[in-house]
């Protein structure tokens, strides 16, 4: 088997080669782009682990990143909010707009850019503090507002929005790190929207799930992209065809293909996707 | 292959009682192997287990005899003899104007000359019922019984009841030292003992017979400063000045070692400064304390001009050694934090400064608290520093600030274990007992916080 495997994958190192000089195949551009990203290169130190990805994030629909690991996808994600600032031996270079504001610019402020684009990671991460004070943490430190009430309602909307609100309306006092695995992630979800963001970056949310967990997940996704933009990380292929509108795969830090999820999963353009997307390697 | 079979004959000549079922390695099962090499391993478990314990034990046990022999030589410390003498307030004795008896001024009380009111009245005491006049030689030896601070609280008694001039009366004075001692060791009655003579004891089993001497909780231990006389002297002046040294440590350290900490895991960029301030912090940790007491004497005190003796100047050089285990410490704890609640906060849109103080901080509280104690409880003991900056003078004030002249506790122990008085020996054991407790309530305030802290 493994013989195999390296055989493939030999013969993909070739293929890749190749389609360095090619442009990525598919439909790169959106009618109604978000967040439009043109030629960007990232470099841990001397290595670079994103090699000039163009493409654009669709306004109020879900872009699904998939591609086998270590392919970069997470990496590419967290360029969209600056996370990857906080690594050191970082560097970014390209264009990355949201709206008409490049990210990268020097005159922005990543704590600004963090609170348009808000992200919800793969291990359900809240804060050692009590449900509410975990969802009303980001209104507070943006000093959203002052009034008691209007952050009750703030918390409020935010955990029903995200499906939350009816299991731990009588409990919110209590620490959220208590809750189940699943309702954590929804926890971490309304975090995220208590902030109002204008674009959520999902990476992995339910890889750490239980399936009735992720699908409660999934349909989360669904009803948040009436409000926002959403681009999510995933190794299930099946996860990325229901929830994504669009799908980018990515291999070895390139983006091979990109299109609409119907097409990636039903008629790929590329080779190496339709191996990826049947299952024969990644 | 050839290594297998040689430890399974290993075990078979180990094991007699196995060696029937062991067959070339080749045949064997892995069940079979597991099973062989077993109870080898079961055995190391036991066997470190039994070292484990040991350890424990050897160290409980060493803190045992420790506060056992503490305990025992201290216990003399907490109690002490007085003695009921009938005082002869006469005014000519006194050297007090009897002529004015009705209305003695305060100012003549206070003046008056009580060490002959005291001589006076021993010697009418003891040659009465001798019925023949003490020798000179006697005299001094009756009078050296008693603690030279007895003609104070002949003073004290008079001033606060003037209605005994010339009158008689009873006082409690202390005894000396030696004769506490004397007492205490419970030699035969009316036998000679260390530093008392023949004639001595025999005045004291008289006293003893008459019920005048009586033993009481020393309380002066506690409410005194140090002194010449062991039965005058007591540790509230070392423990105001420990406290009070440990406040300014605790208030320099404490905040100078987060903050460093904090700046150096969360903000300072990694290069080779930070590297190079990294391996500096760990060699400060590491540097003899007396060396800080020189680099307090020479800058602190001759540069900047800072009191001599103070506990403000104590707390800076004990500051200088806390600080690197507070920051070792403190770093250890911050990069406990998970990084996955860094990046929760950094993802909502929080500043770093935000992401620091409302969750690393609070999450790495408990080790920094950890971190702070040992620091403390390290600069709690110290003595070398202290003795550099002059923390060692012979003080009998009770230090009321931070730049009066001060002793600390350890430093106390030194100087009253170096004393040749016998009943130093005790009161050098009862101030090391004040010392483990104090570092007892600090412990304990330690595991207090910390638990307040994690339940957060």
């Amino acid at each position: 088997m493994n013989a195999i495997n390296l055989k493939q994958s030999d013969s993909s190192q070739i293929e890749l080669n190749q389609i360095e000089l090619v442009e990525t195949v598919g439909n790169i551009y959106a009618d109604n782009a978000k967040m439009k990203i043109r030629g960007a290169d990232v470099f841990y130190g001397d290595k670079q682990a994103i090699h000039n990805v163009s493409l654009d994030l669709a306004k109020n629909q879900v872009t699904a990143l998939i591609g086998p690991s270590g392919c970069g996808k997470s990496t590419f994600l967290r360029c969209l909010n600056r996370m990857n600032d906080t690594i050191d031996i970082c560097r970014v270079t390209g264009q990355l707009m949201l709206d008409d504001d490049d990210i990268y610019a020097k005159n922005l402020d990543p704590v600004l850019l963090r609170a348009r684009v808000g992200m919800v990671f793969q291990k359900p991460n809240p804060f050692p503090k009590s449900i509410y004070d975990n969802v009303a943490y980001g209104a507070r430190i943006h000093g959203l507002t002052n009034n008691k009430a209007e952050l009750d309602e703030i918390v409020e909307t935010s955990l029903q929005k995200a499906g939350l609100f009816n299991e731990v309306k009588d409990r919110l006092k209590e620490p959220g790190t208590g809750l189940s695995g699943g309702q954590q992630q929804r926890l971490c979800i309304a975090r995220t929207i208590a902030v109002s963001p204008e674009v959520i970056l999902m990476d992995e949310p339910a890889s750490a799930l239980d399936p009735i967990a992720t699908a409660i997940i999934e349909e989360l996704i669904d009803e948040l992209k009436e409000k926002y933009t959403i681009a999510i990380v995933t190794h299930s292929m099946q996860q990325a065809a229901r929830v994504s509108q669009h799908t980018a795969y990515f291999h070895m830090g390139k983006l091979v293909e990109m299109g609409k999820t119907e097409d990636i999963f039903t008629r790929p353009s590329h080779k190496l996707t339709e191996n990826y997307i049947t299952g024969r390697f990644g | 292959m050839t290594n297998l079979t040689a430890r399974s004959t290993d075990d078979s000549k180990m094991n007699k009682s196995m060696s029937s079922t062991v067959l070339p390695a080749t045949t064997l099962s892995t069940t079979e192997k597991v099973t062989l090499s077993l109870k080898k391993r079961h055995q190391r478990e036991k066997r470190f287990k039994r070292i484990g314990l040991l350890a424990v034990l050897f160290g409980f046990m060493l803190v045992t005899v420790l506060i056992t022999d503490i305990t025992s030589k201290a216990l003399p410390a907490f109690h002490q003899h007085w003695v009921k003498l009938d005082i002869n307030y006469k005014s000519d004795w006194l050297n007090v104007d009897n002529s004015l008896s009705q209305n003695i001024s305060a100012n003549q009380l206070k003046t008056a000359n009580y060490r002959k009111v005291l001589k006076n009245s021993l010697y009418q005491m003891f040659s009465t019922s001798q019925s023949k006049k003490l020798s000179r030689k006697e005299k001094r030896q009756l009078v050296q019984l008693f603690s030279t601070n007895a003609e104070f609280t002949l003073k004290d008694t008079l001033m606060s009841t003037p209605g005994h001039l010339n009158k008689q009366m009873s006082v409690w004075v202390r005894l000396d030292d030696d004769v506490d001692s004397y007492l205490k060791e419970s030699f035969p009655v009316g036998e000679a003992g260390l530093r008392i003579n023949k004639q001595q004891a025999l005045w004291l089993a008289k006293l003893t017979a008459e019920q005048r001497i009586e033993s009481r909780f020393n309380v002066s231990f506690f409410t005194a400063s140090d002194s010449r006389e062991p039965e005058l002297a007591g540790i509230k002046g070392a423990l105001t000045g420990t406290l009070l040294t440990m406040f300014v440590t605790l208030l320099l350290s404490f905040p100078l070692g987060v903050a460093g900490a904090l700046y150096l895991e969360e903000f300072a960029p990694k290069n080779r400064w930070t590297d190079l301030i990294e391996i500096n912090i760990n060699n400060l940790a590491a540097v003899p304390s007396i060396v800080f007491g020189l680099l307090g004497l020479a800058v602190i005190i001759n540069l900047f001009g800072l009191p001599r003796s103070a506990p403000l100047v104590g707390g800076i050089v004990l500051t200088l050694m806390t600080l690197p285990t507070i920051i070792i410490a403190s770093r250890a704890a911050i990069k406990a934090v998970p990084p996955s609640l860094r990046e929760a906060a950094l993802g909502l849109g929080a500043s770093k400064m935000q992401v620091t103080f409302s969750h690393v901080l609070p999450q790495a509280m408990p080790g920094i608290i950890t971190g702070a104690i040992i620091g403390i409880a390290q600069a709690l003991g110290e003595t070398a520093p202290l003795l550099m900056i002059g923390m060692v003078a012979f003080i009998v004030d009770v230090p009321t600030s931070i730049v009066d002249s001060a002793t600390v506790l350890p430093v106390q122990i030194f100087l009253w274990a170096d004393s040749p008085e016998r009943a130093f020996l005790a009161k050098t054991s009862a101030a090391i007992l004040v010392l483990l407790a104090l570092l007892l309530v600090i412990n304990i305030t330690a595991t207090v916080l910390r638990a307040k802290f994690e339940k957060k």
